[in-house]
Order: structure tokens, then sequence, then C-alpha cells
């Protein structure tokens, strides 16, 4: 009778053992599931912002080289056209050198402006670098969830020295900027901010 | 006499264009990195500001903290301000009237629209 006692004792004591190890299990999921969740969802949102940063990148690069082009075009032809009045000069056709003045100024006029469209191109620095440190933030959360996770499973020797920190540089960004992706109407604004 | 405008911008590009923009029709331009760096930078300023074009998003003291902090002065309680940011929620537009801005712009900006919303209210 006493043996089943013991034997009782002991099956007691072995489950206890093993409730106490499926609890600590439990638990360690438990902390493990936000982290993990919270990567899950962190590392696709860093992709699109970087392929947003890749292509926007690559757009307004585009923009910048084909205006560029046409600005150099019209350098090529200004060259031709201050040669052409050496010409009309020797020739004494100064109605022509008036045609060709005026055209010469349509061009430096033409470049101008299309200097403009490359300095509104180059905005694109502001938006890429928003979405940039958009994705510095999320990677760094990741690193931070990562350590998280390690610990959790590794034990304490994961926490010793190695925390992953935030980056010293003082954030502020739309992690909603885009470049094309635009939805505003400027008319409804101005109508919003009229009847203040 | 030129009038002057305040461009508060975290972004050294924006500033640029904006005050290229800005300058080329014949304004004067003060910038400033942020709200805390605009507020020094006019509390020492001799000359009157016209216009202030501020982002929303920076750090230190953000675009709302800073029209707060002009609109409870009275020295800027009228001046124009023009807020010039990429957010476009219209909880940001909202919190811009709520807070006192005159307009709203959304980057990125052409070069015509911003100096004719300038012009609008520095005629």
């Amino acid at each position: 009778m006493s043996e089943v006692i013991n034997l009782q004792d002991k099956i007691k004591t072995e489950l206890l053992d093993i409730s106490s190890a499926i609890n600590e299990i439990v638990e360690s999921y438990k902390k493990l599931h936000s982290p993990l969740i919270e990567t899950k969802e962190n590392v696709p949102k860093a992709t699109e912002q970087l392929d947003k940063i890749s292509e926007q990148t690559e757009a307004a690069t585009h923009r910048m080289l084909d205006t560029a082009e046409l600005i150099t075009q019209r350098e090529d032809e200004v060259i031709t056209g201050l040669n052409k009045i050496k010409q009309f000069v020797q020739d004494k056709e100064y109605n022509s050198i008036n045609e060709q003045c005026d055209e010469l100024a349509q061009k430096a006029s033409d470049n101008s402006n299309d200097a403009f469209v490359i300095m509104d191109a180059l905005q694109f620095q502001d938006i890429t670098s928003q979405q940039i440190d958009h994705a510095v933030v999320l990677l760094e959360e990741l690193g931070l969830k990562l350590h998280k996770i390690l610990t959790v499973i590794g034990g304490s020797e994961h926490a010793d020295g190695n925390q992953p920190t935030n980056s010293s540089k003082k954030r502020a960004f739309d992690p909603h900027a885009d470049l094309f992706d635009k939805k505003t109407d400027q008319t409804a604004i101005d109508s919003m901010f009229s009847k203040k | 006499m030129n009038k002057t405008i305040l461009v508060v911008d975290d972004s050294p590009t924006v500033v640029k264009f904006v005050s290229f923009s800005l300058k080329n029709k014949g304004f004067n331009v003060v910038t400033a990195c942020d709200g805390m760096d605009a507020v020094e930078k006019i509390s020492n300023m001799s000359e009157k500001v016209d216009l202030v074009i501020t982002d929303l998003n920076m750090p230190n003291l953000d675009g709302y903290g800073l029209i707060d902090t002009l609109r409870h002065n009275d020295q800027f309680a009228d001046t124009p301000i023009i807020i010039l940011t990429s957010e476009e929620e219209e909880e940001d537009k909202q919190k811009g009237v709520q807070v006192g801005a005159d307009s709203y712009l959304v980057k990125p900006f052409k070069p015509a629209v911003l100096v004719s919303e300038v012009e609008k209210y520095l005629k």
C-alpha cells in the first residue's frame, strides 16, 4: 500500500514538473508571440518603403536626365545661333539679327524654366529621405524584437551587452510620404482654410 | 522694400528649393531648420517677418508647435502662415486650421503654386 502511495507521490511530482514546464513554455510563447507578429509585419513594410525609394529615385533621375539633355541641346542651338549672328553682322542683315536674338532669348528662357524642372524633380530627396527614415525605424524596431526573442529562447546570456539601440539621429518624418501617389485636391484644402 | 519670408523645414533640399523660388521673385528669405530654431531666429531678428512657410514633421518643435507659439505672440498673431508638408491626411489639415495656419500646400510642390500662394497674402 505504501509503495502505491509513494508511486502516486512520484507521479504527482512528475506531473507537477511537467505542468510547470508547460506553463513556462506557454509564458515564453506569449512573450514571443507579440514580437514575432510585429516582426512579421515590419519586414514587408520596410521592404515596401525600400522598393518605393528605388522606384521614385529612378523616375526622378530619368526626369532630370531628360531635362538636362534638353538644356544641352538648346545650348548647342545657342552656339549655332551666335555664329549665325556673326554672319548676319558681316552680311549687314540687321532684320535677321533681331529675329535670331529673339530666338536666343526664348531658348535662354526655356533653359531657365527647365532648371526649375530639375529642382522640382530634386524634391524626391526630401520624400525619399522620409521613406528611408521610416524604413530605418522599422528595422531598428525589428532589431529590438529579435533581441527580445533571442533573450526568451536563449536565456539571459543573449541579453548581455548586445542590446540593440535606436540610432541617435532625431527622426521626424511622414511614414506615408510619396512622390507620386497624391490624393490632394488643393481647391478642397483652400476651401477648408478659407472657412477658418 | 522687399517682403521677408521665414522658411522652416528640416530638409535642406526643401529649404534650398523654396528659397530659390522665392528669391527669384524678389522676396527676402530667412531660413530655420526646425520650429525651435525658427523661434530663436525670429526673437533675435530686427526686421519684420511678413509671412511664414513651415513644414509639419520636424524634430525639437514641429510645425503645429511653431504655429501655436507664433499665434500666441502679438507680433505674429496676424502674420500669414503657410504649411508646406507631405502629410495629406484630413486630420492634419484640420489640425492646421485649428492651430491658425492660413494655407496648406502638399509636397512635392510646384514653385509657381507656392509663389502664387505667397503673393496672395503679400500683395
